[in-house]
């Protein structure tokens, strides 16, 4: 009786206990269930596609009968021919990279399958299925048509017939290019006379190890080798992961941090209110002693409301903590082109929640429920109206008298709990701390990203099909008014050479994330900045002279080594002489022109054209390429890929959306949690100083008066833990830096302390910590004097 | 209790006071009038439920009355909204309460210069000066910079009456300020209601303490929410 008492006589302090372990559960719940539904719908959605263990670039034609004969070799599962086309697409009279994936029967995928979501399941003639997320790149709907030209051939248009989804993909946003699907009558039809050039395997043991992998690939790759194939080259990409598992990683690990974090404070929050009530009913501990009670039978009273409290936040919070996973999932889905095929968060979810629900606030409380309990008749008896012995610090009480009253009144206050204000800190501090880092990455990344421009003092890459002489076209392209350099390149794509008489790589698929370019050009260009961290940078008379960029480094490299590269089917010996950090490139190997070459026989001939422009506007290299464009196709180029250097600028940046906006959302989930926390404090802080309002009210303090005071001591702890989560913000965006910097470009990220983030978070704290006390403020003031001077 | 009208400071016409209960309202006070005379210590007595602190804290403004009018010093106290009663109340009347109810964050010399703070009377530096006067005048002005906590309960009692008249206020209203004190501290406490009275304030003592009667100009005493007895007593 008295449990159902106490819990409907005084709704706003039990709704405080209830919000108080309703925000540890609702953090809980939303990570955690967030996590574990990313974490299997990746699995999921990846897997689900078969992605091939291995795939095998040859030249030559595969035929029917050979293919069955892979098939059905020892350790192979599945096998399909397929080709991958860099190709162009024109939107809004520019051109953009398109893959042009060509697939042999578009009704047996069984490797790298694509998932069908509208319109047609095959492309027809003339026609191409498109990637979901490549809609937007390509500025198109179902049905719409798009220029698109081959390397070898003229321009046309084809259709969108449908959409697909393709997990294996990052979004076409993120990459900045097209993704479609076409049947190998269609590419014949876009000028294409090749046939399929990729043989996508399945092996059908040990799917995980690529130790096994590469040995089966080579097994296969011999079979070919015997039937007259080429063999260009094996790609293992790392198997089972998904080409930003590395991001996703990051991702997950910040999650797990964030879900502690709040696991942690949660508790405390729960400790503290569980203090608070049981110091709050000391009187009726010594009354219900006097006449009877064991501390048992007391102990047990409360365990019990405490339970029902905890049932009433469990029921609350584990309903929303599932909304807000959910959206969490559609946002980090979004981020990775997942398709959430099961949204429902496990069992044990909802089960930890409840575990940690009722047992955290348990063994939060024993404590203060045991000393409660145990307290004499007498102590208890004796305890009445405004507590005498709190009182704030030495250092404190010295510093606030040189303050007006209310400012020093609310900072007694605010330090008169100090574990509850330890926790409201801690709470607000860290969601501070991880704003500001997750802005300042932001900005650091912004700055690493500049450097895009600062080492490539080129605006343009043009990729040629076919290697040129390249003399008379690039004195054209330099005759441009406004053209300042222009140079002939080469490139090729390259690897180790191991013990493997193939050329092994870890490319996947989309053939950007993984690839090794070994880049050509000449020793003295005047289009590259590198930024060279050891030993120096090319010289022309070096013949074998490598530099290689933090990417393509071996652990254990050092300058001086020789390394043996492979170079179009060839094993080429180089001596490493320089170490390059370089911003937005694949692992990169640079070589002199003369050198490459030499060793490839393709003496005075490039494959790649860079340009750099007097004005590096956005503006102006968009008006330059296109009359640059307009020149080659006049000049009849087989033009491969145009990429300018603000393309590239933007798929770096957008691999970054995943971290920043994870960050950030996460950021603003610790800023919630952390008002609700001030909330939580500041109303608990005024319930139990009900009657300390009255007295004030009584000797003169106005209801406006009160009310700035309660707000004062919000704004102060709002104020505190901004400098706070400043000081955490700086360390964490150090090592965040690194972390980030690491997986993405293997350097570290430049500290960098964003003004405007901390501009920012003020005005969410300042705003936040105003909202968050006004309510408690006015509710003490609905209150009359009498009522709170009567108030236990 | 009163000779002439026109000197009354206190004036309670037919007031009512009606609490509402789960069986469904309780009266606290019947239809009371009385009159108060300025620079008296006046005791209101009666027993536990008799209605002694909704009278006293009707006329210091705490409570409202559910019927009839009440004037202190000229101005209608039941017809000022709660931040008008605050600030009214702050400038003239002096409230002490049975557990001192002084805040805890603040040292002594703080607590009494609060009310100062909160009606922003008397300029900034003065206003310790005053508190420190006034300390000096209640007997404990070498605690002035000590927490309420460190002090004995008859301590923090004359903080709490000098915290009172801080802000000189013309009446001083106390609700059994003694009832947590030893009969020693307690008569001094009166002892010091006595000279407040005499020196110009009007000071109303919700008490049981018969013993202390002789310090009392009037007791008005009052049984079931209504006076039944008001008379002078000799000092």
């Amino acid at each position: 009786m008295k449990v159902i008492r106490d819990l409907t006589s005084n709704y706003p302090k039990n709704l405080m206990l209830v919000l108080a372990i309703a925000v540890g559960v609702f953090g809980i719940g939303s990570i955690h269930g967030g996590y574990t539904v990313i974490n299997r719908e990746m699995a999921a959605n990846y897997l689900s596609t078969e992605p091939a263990s291995a795939t095998i670039e040859f030249e030559g034609k595969i035929p029917d009968q050979l293919l069955d004969s892979v098939r059905e070799f020892p350790g192979i599962d599945k096998a399909e021919r397929r080709a991958t086309i860099e190709a162009r697409m024109k939107v809004d009279d520019r051109w953009y990279p398109i893959l042009l994936f060509v697939i042999d029967d578009f009704s047996r995928m069984e490797v790298n399958k694509v998932l069908p979501i509208s319109g047609a399941r095959s492309p027809s003639p003339g026609g191409m299925l498109v990637e979901r997320t490549a809609l937007g790149v390509m500025r198109a709907n179902e049905g719409d048509n798009i220029v698109v030209q081959t390397p070898h051939g003229e321009a046309q248009s084809l259709k969108i017939t449908g959409t697909v989804h393709d997990p294996g993909l990052a979004p076409a946003w993120q990459q900045q290019a097209g993704y479609a699907y076409i049947t190998l009558e269609g590419l014949h039809q876009l000028g294409e006379s090749q046939d399929f050039d990729l043989l996508r395997l399945m092996v059908s043991e040990d799917r995980f190890s690529r130790a096994h992998i590469t040995r089966k690939a080579e097994q296969v790759a011999d079979l070919l080798k015997r039937n007259g194939i080429t063999i260009h080259e094996i790609q293992v990409p790392p198997p089972g992961q998904h080409p930003h598992q590395s991001q996703m990683n990051t991702v997950l690990t910040i999650f797990i941090i964030f879900a502690f974090m709040i696991l942690a404070l949660g508790s405390i929050l729960v400790a503290t209110s569980m203090s608070t009530l049981m110091v709050k009913q000391v009187r009726q501990i010594g009354v219900m002693k006097t006449v009877g009670g064991s501390p048992g039978q007391i102990a047990g009273l409360y365990v019990l409301m405490l339970v029902v409290i905890c049932i009433v936040a469990l029921v609350v919070s584990i309903p929303l903590s599932q909304l807000a996973a959910a959206k969490f999932v559609t946002q980090i889905a979004e981020l990775l082109n997942l398709e959430i095929t099961d949204g429902s968060i496990p069992w044990t979810v909802p089960a930890t929640q409840i575990v940690s629900g009722i047992g955290i606030p348990l063994i939060a409380a024993a404590f203060p429920l045991l000393r409660g309990s145990r307290i004499s008749v007498r102590a208890a008896l004796d305890n009445s109206g405004v507590s005498v012995t709190s009182k704030a610090s030495t250092w404190i009480s010295q510093l606030s008298s040189h303050f007006n009253d209310t400012a020093r009144l609310a900072l007694r206050n605010a330090f008169r709990q100090r574990s509850r204000l330890a926790l409201t800190l801690g709470l607000l501090a860290a969601g501070g701390a991880m704003f500001m880092t997750a802005l300042n990455v932001s900005d650091a990344w912004d700055k690493n990203l500049a450097q895009i421009y600062v080492q490539r003092l080129y605006d343009q890459e043009i990729k040629l099909n076919d290697r040129i002489s390249p003399d008379s076209l690039l004195n054209k392209i330099a005759q441009f008014n406004g053209v300042t350099t222009v140079e002939g390149w080469d490139y090729s794509p390259t690897s180790f050479a191991g013990e493997s008489k193939y050329e092994i790589t870890n490319t996947y698929p989309d053939m950007g994330h993984g690839s090794f370019t070994m880049l050509a050009l000449p020793a003295n260009t005047k289009l590259l900045n590198p930024i060279v961290t050891e030993g120096k940078w090319l010289t022309d008379e070096g013949t074998n002279e490598i530099v290689l960029n933090q990417l393509a480094r071996t652990s254990g490299m050092k300058i001086g080594d020789e390394i043996s590269l492979t170079l179009e089917n060839k094993v080429t010996k180089w001596k490493v002489v320089g170490i390059t950090e370089d911003i937005g490139s694949s692992a990169a190997a640079y070589v002199s022109i003369q050198s490459f070459t030499r060793l490839n026989g393709s003496a005075d001939q490039i494959k790649m054209i860079r340009i750099g422009y007097t004005d590096r506007s956005r503006e102006f290299v968009r008006k330059m390429n296109r009359d640059i464009e307009a020149l080659l196709e006049e000049s009849h180029a087989s033009v491969g890929s145009t990429t300018p250097v603000w393309l590239l600028h933007n798929a770096v940046a957008a691999h970054m959306k995943v971290l920043v906006n994870s960050l950030l959302a996460m950021a603003i989930l610790m800023a919630v949690v952390g008002t609700f926390g001030l909330t939580s404090t500041i109303s608990m802080n005024v319930l139990e100083r009900t009657r300390e309002i009255g007295v004030m009210r009584a000797i003169g303090a106005t209801p406006r008066k009160v009310r700035r005071l309660i707000v004062a001591e919000g704004l102060i702890i709002g104020i505190l833990s901004i400098v706070v989560g400043f000081v955490v913000s700086i360390a964490l965006s150090y090592f965040m830096g690194r972390f980030i910097g690491h997986i993405s470009f293997r350097t570290t990220l430049t500290l960098t302390i964003s003004m405007s983030a901390i501009t920012i978070w003020v005005l969410i704290v300042m705003v936040g910590s105003y909202l968050a006390t006004i309510l408690p403020a006015r509710r003490a003031n609905r209150v009359t004097t009498r009522e709170a001077l009567a108030y236990e | 209790m009163h000779r002439d009208q026109s000197k009354a400071l206190i004036e309670l016409n037919h007031v009512s006071k009606n609490y509402p209960v789960a069986s469904g309202s309780f009266q606290a006070l019947k239809d009371v009038s009385l009159m108060i005379d300025s620079q008296q210590l006046v005791a209101i007595t009666g027993k536990s439920g008799s209605g002694k602190s909704t009278l006293l804290n009707i006329i210091a403004g705490i409570d409202r009355p559910t019927e009839g009018t009440v004037t202190v010093n000229g101005i209608r106290v039941d017809k000022l909204s709660e931040s008008e009663l605050a600030a009214w109340r702050g400038r003239n009347i002096g409230v002490v309460f049975q557990f001192f109810q002084l805040l805890p964050t603040l040292t002594i010399v703080e607590n009494v210069m609060l009310p100062m703070d909160f009606c922003n009377t008397y300029s900034r530096k003065d206003r310790r000066e005053r508190a420190f006067s006034l300390l000096e005048m209640v007997g404990i002005q070498e605690q002035a910079d000590k927490f309420p906590a460190t002090l004995s309960g008859g301590q923090q009692q004359r903080v709490a009456i000098a915290r009172a008249l801080a802000n000189d206020p013309s009446l001083v209203v106390a609700d059994e300020p003694t009832g947590n004190l030893d009969s020693y501290t307690a008569a001094a406490i009166f002892e010091l209601f006595a000279k407040l009275a005499r020196d110009g304030k009007t000071v109303l003592v919700v008490t049981h303490e018969r013993e202390f009667s002789s310090y009392f100009g009037n007791t008005i005493h009052l049984t079931d929410g209504a006076i039944t007895a008001a008379e002078p007593v000799h000092s």
